[in-house]
């Protein structure tokens, strides 16, 4: 479902995400001993390469040019070319929805990336301790992760509905002033998503982190150790600082997550009560595809793509920048 | 569900053998119809089904492609068949949309055919202009709800002594109370947009038929800003009062049980319902079923319809098919057997429903609707998109949805943002 409300986000992280993915894959291989290997060896990087860009820069970017262009024009039913300058983005801006979705925006946004990077963190610190069935306590926690957001949202539904939920089982057992019905208090409802959201995608950091945590080199350690540092400090001083990359990484996809969030939301609360729980994502599904309105739903969608780059453009300056620091230290 | 579904066909089939056969004027090529609609399940896809098999007895080739699950994936299949420049022969399309439509992709005048059915004569006046945007009929009504329609559970109101459901919005409240006192949760409700704006319609309605026609069909400002349209806010904000705090974003029927156990008092919701509190297993002693309050005493019908749109094609085959399907679609013995399987009511005024085979509820509701139309209190249904294009009934029913669910948000300015969601959507 979400994935018509929002044909530019998705594929465009993916190609996004890819240059990251390829630059693993094009690391220099061991040489092959004959010619010809070494000229496939040399070869299979672009085929890998370039075919899914070509596809993605095709589908990417002609259906985001397309659908930038929609948004100037009066389009409803059917798109529409003639030229209405701003008119739509202005309406947009205008609109109660529109405000109230890009409030929550922050508030579930900030709370969904901090929530998840603290918990992912110290589940992989956790499990980190050389702990008895490790693998299955990453799995357990992983799973989540290979639950869709409809179905998390769906359960989430039933387990916050104070009726049948949480609320309802607390209160069986004997505490029966006990309350958590966030799930219908208009102020609440959308820390909701945030619960959710953290269940599901936490084993997500706690699996980035963890590969991070055990890359740091054994040397490190055992310095530390030497010098005296606890378990404590050697964390903060030396892991955490050596993971840094990391934790930029986390950042960035979880808040990519956060910006394309609709599916969890739309099984979960619906929007509601009322519009309480309303995501920019929400509101471009609910202009293009229920209101008839294609023009202002693409202006909507064309915001959302900006409020992405913000998000991606200063992780890829970033990662320019620290190419260029390590060029310089060798 | 099984045994109204085998009725229905044994009436429709019954009906055929003593039907001239409409498919033998059509000449040499056998008529075909592509069809685009949601239905696909329940006592819906049962009924669809149904007319198709009459259809085909009428010597037609039938074609349907179902697109389950939201309206909007229907439309949207709608809007690329259109954009490839192969829209189907007819589609699944109401309200004030079949207009909006029509603009963007040519349509079949039906003039004709409606003429020669005398079908017009019998069509509620505001229901008929929807279906000729420019005073052309390239829309034909299937099947008729009223969306004002109080269900009251049978068990709660012996709990409270109550023989007879509320006819004005005082006796409501009053009613509502004494449910309240005795325990029970006097408004079942679930929810979702829809339902909430229904919440409200219901109430305006039931206070002035009149101001709602003015208010929400035609957008009068003074009355939007006028004293029922606040009364109905306020009466709304009661409903959300005595509605389960614990309910929100959830569908009606979830709560159904509950509402027959006694648990919760009284249900507005539209005809439909009593297809799925039959569908659950309950049967018609279980609830009482009638006409929502209304103030001054003469039945008013607030109306929900499905429709089909016909689209222009240039196969000879499918434009006989368009022919056959028309007169089919008003046909008597195809409507009955169609509400008999929904439980709606049929949208021909002139129709006889003693029969036993018809409820109760169907027959009250028709009634209702003869009467309504003829003291012009037969209105058209806002939640349902009956009353205004999609993009204002969105914008008002944002409003509505809202008030709901915050109690903070006052009935006056309840009215004014409605009013001004009205300026700004327009």
């Amino acid at each position: 479902m979400g994935l018509e409300a929002e044909p530019l986000q998705r594929p465009a992280l993916g190609a996004a995400a890819m240059p990251a993915g390829a630059a693993t894959a094009a690391l220099p291989r061991p040489a092959g001993r004959a010619r010809w290997r070494g000229w496939i060896g040399r070869l299979a990087p672009h085929l890998v390469l370039w075919p899914p860009l070509l596809v993605s820069v095709l589908h990417v970017v002609s259906f985001t040019l397309y659908t930038t262009w929609i948004s100037f024009t009066p389009s409803t039913l059917l798109p529409e070319y003639d030229w209405i300058g701003v008119q739509n983005y202005v309406s947009v801006l205008n609109s109660r929805n529109w405000k109230i979705a890009y409030s929550n925006l922050v508030i579930y946004g900030c709370g969904f990336v901090l929530l998840t990077t603290a918990l992912g963190l110290l589940l992989a610190v956790l499990i980190d301790q050389r702990i008895r069935a490790e693998n299955l306590f990453r799995t357990i926690f992983l799973y989540p992760m290979a639950v869709s957001f409809v179905v998390t949202g769906t359960v989430w539904a039933w387990l916050l509905n104070p009726a049948v939920g949480i609320q309802h089982l607390v209160r069986g057992f004997g505490w029966e002033g006990f309350r958590f019905d966030w799930l219908v208090d208009r102020e609440m409802a959308i820390y909701t998503i945030v619960i959710a959201g953290v269940w599901q995608a936490s084993g997500f950091a706690m699996a980035l982190f963890l590969a991070g945590i055990r890359s740091v080199e054994a040397d490190l350690y055992k310095a530390a150790q030497i010098d005296g540092a606890g378990p404590w400090r050697i964390y903060w001083r030396v892991v955490l600082p050596c993971i840094g990359p990391i934790f930029i990484a986390v950042l960035v996809i979880l808040l990519q997550f956060a910006i394309k969030t609709f599916d969890l939301v739309r099984a979960l609360t619906g929007g509601g009560p009322g519009l309480a729980t309303q995501l920019p994502t929400l509101v471009v599904y609910d202009l293009m595809f229920q209101r008839g309105l294609l023009g202002r739903g693409a202006a909507a969608a064309v915001m959302l793509l900006l409020s992405l780059l913000v998000v991606l453009l200063p992780y890829f300056a970033y990662a320019r920048w620290r190419k260029r620091r390590e060029a310089r230290h060798g | 569900m099984f045994t109204i579904d085998r009725r229905g066909l044994v009436a429709g089939v019954a009906t055929l053998l003593a039907a001239p056969r409409l498919a033998r004027a059509q000449g040499s090529v056998k008529p075909r119809l592509t069809l685009i609609s949601q239905w696909s399940a329940g006592s819906d896809g049962a009924a669809i089904t149904s007319l198709g098999r009459v259809f085909e007895q009428e010597g037609g080739v039938w074609q349907h492609s179902p697109v389950p699950g939201f309206t909007t994936e229907m439309m949207n299949k709608l809007r690329a068949d259109i954009l490839a420049g192969n829209p189907p022969a007819a589609s699944q399309l109401k309200g004030p949309e079949i207009a909006a439509w029509s603009r963007i992709a040519p349509t079949v005048d039906l003039t004709e055919e409606v003429k020669a059915a005398g079908y017009e004569e019998v069509v509620a006046p505001d229901l008929a202009k929807l279906h000729k945007p420019q005073g052309k009929w390239i829309a034909l009504p299937l099947q008729i709800y009223r969306t004002n329609t109080l269900f009251a559970s049978s068990k709660a109101m012996a709990k409270v002594g109550a023989t007879e459901l509320p006819k004005t919005w005082e006796e409501f409240n009053t009613l509502a109370g004494k449910m309240k006192a005795a325990g029970i949760t006097p408004v079942a409700n679930g929810g979702i947009r829809w339902d909430d704006g229904m919440k409200f319609e219901i109430a305006l309605a039931g206070i002035s038929p009149a101001a709602y026609r003015k208010a929400i069909m035609e957008l009068d400002d003074d009355t939007l800003r006028g004293p029922e349209v606040l009364a109905a806010f306020q009466q709304l904000r009661r409903f959300a009062d005595w509605m389960d705090p614990a309910v929100a974003g959830q569908h009606y029927s979830v709560f159904l049980p509950r509402f027959i156990k006694g648990e919760m008092g009284m249900l507005m919701m539209g005809g439909w319902a009593q297809g799925v509190i039959r569908h659950n297993g309950f049967d018609a002693g279980d609830y009482m079923i009638g006409q929502a309050p209304v103030d001054n005493g003469k039945p008013c019908f607030v109306l929900n319809a499905d429709a089909f749109i016909f689209w222009r094609s240039k196969e000879p085959d499918l434009q006989a098919g368009q022919k056959l399907f028309a007169n089919l679609v008003m046909s008597k013995r195809v409507q009955e057997m169609y509400s008999k399987i929904t439980g709606s009511i049929p949208v021909r005024t002139d129709m006889d429903l003693s029969g036993e085979s018809w409820s109760e509820g169907q027959r009250e509701a028709s009634r209702s609707l003869n009467e309504s139309v003829r003291e012009n209190q037969a209105v058209l249904s806002l939640a349902h998109n009956m009353a205004q294009s999609n993009q204002l009934s969105a914008a008002m029913i944002d409003v509505l949805t809202e008030f709901v669910h915050n109690k903070s948000v006052t009935p006056e300015q309840g009215r004014q943002r409605l009013a001004e969601a009205v300026e700004s959507a327009r």
